[in-house]
C-alpha cells in the first residue's frame, strides 16, 4: 500500500527467481539442498528486514548460516547423548 | 406560532434548493422538525497579491462578503488570505467551482467541506446529540448542545424504522413482491399493478412517517425504479426536495478493486441500503449512529463512505475549531531523501515468522489500538515531525478522545455478561470506532490525505517495530519463547505456565515499558501455526488456528476466513476444528477429523447437499472485458452481461460450479459439478489436517480419499 521499497519477502522471492539458472545447473540432490537453504532463510524474514541492508541477500545468507548452526548444534547434542548412551552400555557390558 | 424552546436531538443538516441550511430535529415530545437556519459559511483563497485582487473583483458582485485576513496553514504557517463568506451554504460549491476555474493558480482552503462537519464544528452540537433549540415554527432561532460526541451513554432519539425488501436480487430477476415492515406490522404487496403498490407505499409513508427506511437494493433498484415509474411519489419528509441520486463507481484502494453502487439519499429521513452500505452488516444501525455522532458526517453518508472519510471529517472538525486552514487540494510532496534512508524507513510493521507446528499453552498478547496509541503517545502528526517539544498535534488531538472512548467501550463490554442485552449495542459501537482507528494510520501516509505526510506514517511503523522488539526482549528475559509476532500482537509460551495469571507479569512489564495498553487476548489450550502450502519448511505469518482454554476457536488465514469459500466447505472446516478442539492435543483427533471429511465427501458424491450451501462468491478484480482467460469469475461476469446486468470491477458475483463451467442461476442437481465441490472440501481439510502429521503418514492417508 503505497510502499516504494519492495517487502523483504518479495525481494527474497525475486532473488530466488534470479537463482533459477544456478539451481538448474545443480545436480538433483544439490537442488533439494539449495531449496532447503533458501526455505530456511524465510524463517528469519523479520531479522533480514530489520538489518536495513542495501543488499538483503547478505543478511539472508547469515540467516541460512544460523539455521545450519542450529542443525549442527542439534546434531551435536544428539551425538553427545548417543555417545553417553554408548559409554553407559559399554561400561554396563564391561 | 410563538417562540418555543424544545429539547431533542439534532438528526441531520442539509441545504434546500435555494441554498438555505435546514436542520432536521426530533424533540422529546416526538415531534419532527425541519427548520431552516441562518448559517453563513466561509472559504479562503491564498496566492499572489495581484491574483487575490483579481479574485476579489471576480467575487464582488456575486453576493459574497469579502475581507482580507491572516490565517494559519498547518504546513506554511500564517498566510494572507482572501476570505469569502456566503449567507446561503448551498451556494458555496458553485461559487468555489467558478472561482477555481477562473483562478486555478490560487490555493483554496475550507472550500469543499461537508456541510454537517462545518455545522458541528461551528455550533459544537454533535449529530445525534441531545440539544436545546428555539424556534418560531418557521425557522431555527438557536441551538445549544446538551451532550458531547464523546458521551459514553448517549441518549437516543426515538426512531421509527421502516424496512422494505424485495423477493429477488433485481440484478438477476425482476422482483415480483415487496415486503414492508413498520414496527411489528408486516405488509406484502405485489409490485404489479404498480399504481396500487405506489398508493400503498405512499399511504404507509404518510401514516407511519418513518425516520429510517432500511432497504435491500434501495440504492441500486427500488428508488431509481420508483423515480422512473412513479415520479409523483416523494419519499422525502422534506417535500421541497427530491431524492438525490449519486452514480455508481469502481475504484482501486488497498490493492483491490472496490465497487460502490449508485446511491439514493433522502432528506428529513434516512435511507440505508443494507446491500450498499460499507460497514452496515457489521455495525448495524447502532454503530452507524455512533459513527455519525463522532465523525460529524450524516448517517446516510457515514454508512456509505469508507471509515477514511470519517476520520478525515474528524480531522476537519479539529482544524476548524483550531482555526487551521483546510486545503482543498493537498500541497505537500514527499521531501527528497537518500536511498539508504528510504530503505531503512519505508517499511511496515514487524512480522516475525512463526515456529510452525503444534504448541500447547500459548498466550496471545495484543497492544490495544497500537498505531493510534503511538500517534497519541508520541505526538505524531505532520506538523510535529522532528520537533521534540511541539505541542500536541492535530492528529493526536483528533484521535485522543476516540481512542479513550473505544477503550472504555471495550472495557465495558468485557465486564458485561455475554447474554446482557446491552452487549450487542456496545459491540456495534466499539466496532464502528475500531474501524475509524484502523484507517487513521493509513490516512497518515495516503497521498491525497489533507493532513497526511508519509514521514509521519513511517515514524509510526518505526516506533511499532521498536516496541515489538522490546516486547520480545522482555519476554525472552522472563524465560518465554516468542512463537510469532504480527504487527501489534505476540504469541508466547513457557514451560510450566498454566493459566492467564502466569502471563500477567509479562503483560505488565511490556505495558510499563511501552506506555501503551497491552491486553491478554487469552491462553490457547493449543495453537497450530501453519506452513506454506507449497513447502512445509516455510512458515507463513498470520496463518493459524487454535482453541482457547474456554473452548473458543480462533483461526486466521484459512479457507473458513476467505470470502470466496462456499458455505458447505466453510462449515466442514469449522466442524473439523470443533472436532480437533475436543482434545488436549489436536493430533489425537486427527483420524476422527479425517473420518468426518470422508463422510462429507461421500455426501457430496451422493449429491446430498443443499444447492444454496454450494454457492460460490467472488469479487471481480477488473472489468469483464479485461479478462484474458476464462476464469470462473470471468465466465460468471459474461453470463450476467448476457442477461443485461451491468457488471463492473469490484462487484461481488455469485455462481455455482457446473459440469459445463459455471452458472449464475441455481442449477439442478444433475448439472452441478459435485466432484469439484468434493475436491474443495478435501483441500480445505488437508489445509489444516496435513501439517499435524508427518508427510509419509499424510500421503498414505490421502490415497484412498483421492480415488
Amino acid at each position: 500500500m503505497g510502499r516504494t521499497v519492495p517487502t523483504i519477502t518479495r525481494q527474497l522471492n525475486e532473488t530466488e527467481a534470479m537463482l533459477q539458472g544456478f539451481r538448474r545447473a545443480l545436480r538433483r540432490g544439490d537442488q533439494t539442498l539449495l531449496d532447503g537453504l533458501l526455505a530456511s532463510a524465510h524463517r528469519h524474514l523479520a531479522a533480514i528486514s530489520a538489518s536495513g541492508a542495501l543488499l538483503p541477500f547478505e543478511a539472508a545468507l547469515l540467516a541460512m548460516l544460523i539455521e545450519q548452526a542450529r542443525q549442527i548444534a542439534t546434531l551435536e547434542e544428539e551425538v553427545g547423548i548417543l555417545r553417553e548412551e554408548l559409554i553407559r552400555l559399554r561400561d554396563g557390558e564391561g | 406560532m410563538a417562540r418555543v424552546e424544545k429539547t431533542g436531538w439534532l438528526m441531520d443538516v442539509y441545504t434546500r434548493p435555494q441554498g438555505e441550511l435546514t436542520c432536521w430535529l426530533v424533540s422529546e415530545d416526538g415531534q419532527r422538525w425541519l427548520l431552516p437556519m441562518d448559517f453563513p459559511v466561509t472559504f479562503y483563497a491564498a496566492g499572489s497579491p495581484a491574483a487575490l485582487r483579481q479574485a476579489w473583483r471576480f467575487l464582488q458582485d456575486r453576493g459574497v462578503r469579502l475581507s482580507r485576513q491572516v490565517r494559519r496553514d498547518l504546513f506554511h504557517g500564517e498566510r494572507v488570505v482572501l476570505s469569502a463568506t456566503l449567507d446561503l451554504p448551498g451556494r458555496l460549491p458553485e461559487t468555489y467551482r467558478r472561482l477555481a476555474q477562473a483562478f486555478p493558480a490560487l490555493d483554496y482552503y475550507d472550500a469543499d467541506l461537508p456541510l454537517s462537519v462545518r455545522f458541528v464544528a461551528g455550533t459544537q452540537a454533535p449529530l445525534l446529540g441531545r440539544c436545546r433549540f428555539e424556534t418560531d415554527g418557521q425557522r431555527l432561532l438557536g441551538l445549544q448542545p446538551l451532550e458531547s460526541a464523546w458521551e459514553m451513554q448517549p441518549s437516543l432519539p426515538p426512531l421509527r424504522v421502516m424496512e422494505i425488501e424485495c423477493d429477488a436480487d433485481p440484478a438477476l430477476h425482476p422482483p415480483q413482491e415487496i415486503v414492508i415492515r413498520c414496527g411489528r406490522r408486516c405488509y406484502r404487496f405485489p409490485l404489479q399493478p404498480l399504481r396500487a403498490f405506489v398508493v400503498n407505499l405512499q399511504a404507509l409513508l404518510g401514516t407511519y412517517d418513518p425516520d429510517v427506511i432500511l432497504t435491500r437494493y434501495g440504492d441500486t433498484w427500488l428508488f431509481p425504479f420508483l423515480s422512473e415509474h412513479a415520479p409523483f411519489l416523494n419519499p422525502n419528509r422534506d417535500e421541497q426536495l427530491k431524492v438525490e441520486f449519486r452514480r455508481e463507481r469502481s475504484l482501486f484502494a488497498y490493492g483491490q478493486a472496490l465497487y460502490r453502487g449508485a446511491q439514493a439519499l433522502l432528506f428529513g429521513r434516512w435511507h440505508i441500503d443494507r446491500c450498499n452500505a460499507t460497514l452496515f452488516a457489521e455495525i448495524g444501525l447502532t454503530g452507524a449512529l455512533e459513527m455519525a455522532r463522532v465523525t460529524g458526517l450524516g448517517v446516510q453518508e457515514a454508512v456509505r463512505k469508507s471509515p477514511g472519510a470519517g476520520i478525515t471529517a474528524m480531522q476537519m472538525q479539529t482544524a476548524l475549531r483550531d482555526g487551521v486552514l483546510i486545503p482543498a487540494v493537498k500541497q505537500q510532496a514527499e521531501a527528497a531523501r537518500t536511498l539508504v534512508s528510504l530503505i531503512r524507513y519505508d517499511r511496515g510493521g514487524m512480522v516475525y515468522q512463526p515456529l510452525v507446528g503444534v504448541h500447547r499453552q500459548v498466550a496471545e498478547l495484543d497492544f490495544a489500538s497500537m498505531y493510534p496509541a503511538i500517534m497519541v503517545r508520541y505526538n505524531i502528526s505532520p506538523e510535529t515531525l522532528n520537533r521534540r517539544d511541539a505541542p500536541a498535534g492535530l492528529i493526536p488531538r483528533t484521535l485522543q478522545p476516540l481512542l479513550v472512548k473505544r477503550l472504555a467501550l471495550k472495557h465495558c463490554l468485557h465486564t458485561l455478561d455475554r447474554r446482557d442485552s446491552r452487549a450487542s449495542d456496545l459491540k456495534a459501537r466499539q466496532t464502528a470506532l475500531k474501524w475509524l482507528l484502523v484507517v487513521c494510520f493509513g490516512y497518515l501516509g495516503y497521498k491525497n490525505a489533507r493532513f497526511g505526510r508519509v514521514e509521519s506514517h513511517e515514524a509510526v511503523t518505526a516506533i511499532s517495530r521498536e516496541l515489538l522488539l522490546q516486547a520480545k526482549e522482555n519476554a525472552e528475559e522472563m524465560g518465554f519463547t516468542v512463537l510469532h509476532m504480527y504487527v501489534d500482537s505476540l504469541f508466547v509460551k513457557r514451560e510450566g505456565t498454566q493459566n492467564e495469571v502466569d502471563f500477567l507479569p509479562l503483560v505488565e512489564k511490556i505495558q510499563q515499558q511501552s506506555g501503551i495498553g497491552v491486553s491478554l487476548e487469552g491462553v490457547y489450550r493449543w495453537l497450530v501455526f501453519l506452513p506454506a502450502r507449497h513447502d512445509r519448511r516455510i512458515p507463513v505469518a498470520n496463518r493459524y488456528f487454535g482453541v482457547f482454554e474456554d473452548g473458543t476457536l480462533k483461526y486466521r488465514g484459512i479457507a473458513l476466513r476467505r470470502h470466496d469459500t462456499c458455505p458447505y466447505v466453510a462449515q466442514t472446516q469449522l466442524d473439523i476444528l470443533d472436532c480437533l478442539a475436543q482434545a488436549d492435543d489436536p493430533r489425537q483427533q486427527w483420524r476422527e477429523a479425517w473420518a468426518l471429511v470422508n463422510q462429507r465427501m461421500r455426501s457430496l458424491q451422493r449429491r446430498q447437499a443443499a444447492v444454496e450451501a454450494l454457492q460460490m462468491a467472488v469479487k471481480l478484480s477488473r472489468d469483464p472485458q479485461s479478462f484474458h482467460r476464462p476464469s470462473a469469475a470471468a465466465q460468471a461476469a459474461r453470463q450476467l452481461q448476457a442477461e443485461g446486468v451491468a457488471v463492473r470491477a469490484g462487484m461481488r458475483l455469485f455462481f455455482w460450479y457446473t459440469l459445463q463451467g459455471v452458472s449464475v442461476t441455481p442449477p439442478g442437481a444433475d448439472c452441478l459439478d459435485w466432484d469439484r465441490y468434493a475436491r474443495l472440501v478435501f483441500r480445505a481439510a488437508a489445509e489444516i489436517l496435513d501439517p499435524l502429521q508427518p508427510v509419509s503418514e499424510v500421503r498414505q492417508f490421502h490415497l484412498p480419499l483421492c480415488r
